[in-house]
């Protein structure tokens, strides 16, 4: 297929944003097998070597495996109390059309305002009261918590776009409300639930400010995000083992990522074509 | 279009995932709650650990003290330069570890005065362990009011290292040891391309290394009274703050120093790409053989007038200490066991040998396989030392100071602005 001139711009720009893309990615990749010194005087040249020491010792100095474990459980319990705390709030909200139920929406979107940082020590109070404090537990709780407001507020206008109609022929059928949500909402909001833990996914595997406070330094508790900074030495940071370590962090990452992505487009196309 | 994961699917594979990651998780770490320290738990918090110089020799002396005491537990918790932070959390929840390996500096100064740490004193009279700290160590530890912070551990001298081999290519026949050849030599560097003295303008090293070149012209009280109060206005340190300008301005920091870290720092001249840093040991220990067989330790050049006599170099006995918690002291007889293993002579030894490590503690070992950090330990009386600002700048500018510094290495900033700049940095504070 011959194209025109005109599409010239265009191509020039998409192949742009290739480069902008791949030329960072192929940058990281190549440092993760290479010395400090290969990668400050040849930055773009290929390493010499491909060879998985930097990957072993990142793997060891840090205790990856098993702080990847770590943040996996804490991960995967945050995301499915998440859901089950949100999905039911959700489907409330997307049911009523009274005033408190306004409100409440409302409130749940006044959890966006909420800073980060202002809700550090309050929260490490908490988990220093209850007991929770040094443990994974905690997170599991807290993190949801965070969740809430983007995942009710996502969710909502999922399940509000489900005609009521089906809901009616349901209870007509003797559905029960928690049938209701189970075989109707929940699977026609599958998409919608992707994203919700998608997003989350990234969020709660990334978090670092409260993981290194709440769950501590101990290698058998910490996260990865905790125990990657541990590979940076004050005194000279070998940058070929920082990167190696911190491409096995994100190859769960890219793992969900890639298990979720269609799910996810799929539902912004939806949301394209309904609007 | 049908999508390429069906419901079924989509539920099989999260929970395939969920029990892939949770129960190896339950089943390793039996539980998600902590395990709490038990009194047959020591429970230590250490920089050491990964790739922190010495973290090899560290992890290998804990096996061997383990192996020596069978019925007692050892628990290690590693932090890098967030451990002030986690330790001071989990202090106010009274889940502070036992004992904290980290340096006096910054937020560590004041632990002793809130008694977050106790006072070690008694300890290291009643261990007899006070005949192997260097007095110097000793002094550097000890507060206002007479209390021992912690057990004196890590030391490190903070030469100049001087790459040879490039200064030859580019000309410099001898060590520069005055300001006049440094600047000399430092044009001489640049016109083969190569950066005269990386230093990480943004950051400690930075600091470390302006405060060096202040004191060129303050005598250690005046340098100690400077630090303390934050009033650079005195003749002397006027002066010296004129002779960081000048050097600054006639080009002998390397390009966009204000923008630089220790790990650029030690990059670039580890990697050739600069002649010169100030190198404290650890970071000596880590420079490339191939690199360290042509470079040359001494101190940092003198202006016309200076009070010292001879160059200068920074050295410091606080670099490490085995801090005692409150929690600690309820586990004394564990605590004590694990600094009199740290304290023998052999353990010293090990750090000494296998990390290059410069100790606070006596010790007839020489590190051979260290060439840096042994001909660093032999400068001696060539050199003269400036003071360690450290434990003199209060806690609350140390950050500032540290910003203060960026703004001194950034050129055309005259020696008034770099004044104010120190100062507001205790002003503000």
């Amino acid at each position: 297929m011959k194209l025109g001139k005109r599409w010239l711009p265009a191509h020039i720009l998409v192949w742009t944003y290739a480069v902008l893309l791949i030329v960072p990615l192929y940058y990281f990749l190549a440092s993760a097998f290479k010395s400090n010194e290969e990668i400050f005087a040849h930055p773009f040249a290929l390493p010499e070597s491909l060879g998985f020491g930097n990957f072993r010792t990142a793997y060891d100095s840090a205790d990856l495996g098993t702080a990847v474990v770590n943040s996996a459980l804490v991960t995967v319990l945050a995301l499915a109390l998440t859901l089950l705390l949100a999905l039911p709030a959700a489907f409330a909200l997307a049911r009523s059309t009274g005033r408190l139920a306004s409100a409440m929406e409302k409130v749940f979107s006044l959890g966006f305002l909420i800073p980060t940082f202002a809700a550090l020590f309050p929260t490490f109070l908490l988990a220093a009261a209850t007991g929770l404090f040094h443990t994974r537990l905690f997170m599991v709780f807290f993190l949801p918590a965070t969740a809430m407001p983007l995942s009710v507020v996502i969710l909502v206008q999922f399940m509000r776009t489900i005609p009521r109609e089906m809901e009616e022929a349901a209870r007509m059928d003797g559905a029960s409300t928690y049938t209701v949500l189970r075989h109707i909402y929940i699977p026609m909001c599958l998409p919608g639930i992707a994203t919700v833990l998608l997003l989350n996914f990234l969020t709660f595997w990334n978090e670092y400010l409260y993981s290194l406070i709440i769950i501590g330094p101990d290698p058998e508790q910490r996260t990865v995000q905790v125990a990657l900074p541990t590979l940076k030495a004050i005194t000279g940071t070998d940058y070929g083992v920082l990167t190696a370590g911190t491409v096995l962090t994100l190859i769960p990452v890219w793992v969900v990522y890639t298990v979720l992505q269609k799910r996810m487009q799929q539902a912004l196309i939806n949301g394209a074509v309904k609007a | 279009m049908h999508s390429p994961l069906t419901r079924r699917g989509f539920l099989a594979a999260g929970s395939g995932l969920a029990a892939a990651t949770v129960l190896p998780g339950l089943s390793a770490c039996s539980a998600l709650t902590g395990a709490d320290s038990d009194p047959d738990t020591l429970v230590v918090h250490s920089q050491l650990g990964t790739t922190a110089p010495g973290s090899p020799t560290y992890l290998a002396a804990l096996d061997r003290f383990r192996k020596e005491h069978p019925g007692l537990k050892v628990k290690n918790l590693i932090n890098g330069d967030d451990l002030a932070q986690v330790y001071e959390t989990s202090r106010l929840a009274r889940k502070e570890p036992d004992v904290v390996m980290v340096n006096l500096y910054d937020k560590t100064l004041a632990w002793t005065d809130v008694g977050a740490t106790v006072d070690v004193k008694g300890y290291l009279d009643d261990w007899g362990l006070r005949e192997r700290v260097l007095p110097q160590a000793l002094a550097e530890w000890t507060d206002a009011k007479g209390r021992v912070r912690a057990f004196p551990y890590f030391a490190t001298n903070w030469p100049i290292a001087y790459n040879r081999a490039l200064l030859d290519r580019a000309g410099v026949d001898a060590i520069p040891t005055t300001g006049d050849e440094l600047i000399a030599a430092s044009r001489k560097l640049r016109a083969k391309g190569i950066a005269p003295v990386t230093v990480g303008g943004n950051d400690w090293t930075g600091q470390k290394l302006l405060a060096q070149i202040i004191q060129t012209f303050l005598t250690e009280d005046e340098a100690r009274h400077a630090y303390t109060t934050g009033d650079f206005g005195s003749r002397g340190a006027r002066e010296g703050i004129e002779y960081f300008v000048t050097l600054r301005d006639a080009g002998v920091f390397a390009d966009k120093a204000q923008g630089l870290t220790s790990d650029s720092m030690t990059t670039q001249f580890n990697t050739q790409a600069a002649a010169i840093e100030s190198a404290m040991s650890s970071a000596l220990a880590k420079v490339p053989p191939k690199v360290a067989r042509h470079t040359e330790v001494g101190g940092w050049p003198l202006a016309d007038g200076a009070v010292h006599e001879k160059p200068t170099i920074l050295r410091t006995y606080t670099l490490i200490g085995f801090w005692i918690s409150p929690n600690g002291t309820k586990k004394i007889d564990a605590v004590e066991k694990f600094l009199r293993f740290m304290y023998r002579p052999d353990t010293v030894a090990r750090f000494i040998k296998e990390s290059g490590r410069d100790m606070a503690l006596r010790s007839d070992t020489v590190s051979t396989d260290f060439p840096l950090v042994a001909a660093a330990q032999r400068l001696g009386s060539t050199v003269s030392q400036a003071l360690l600002p450290d434990v003199y700048v209060p806690p609350a500018a140390a950050q500032p100071l540290i910003t203060a510094t960026s703004t001194s290495f950034t050129r055309g900033t005259s020696a008034a602005k770099v004044r104010a700049a120190l100062e507001t940095a205790y002003r503000s504070a």
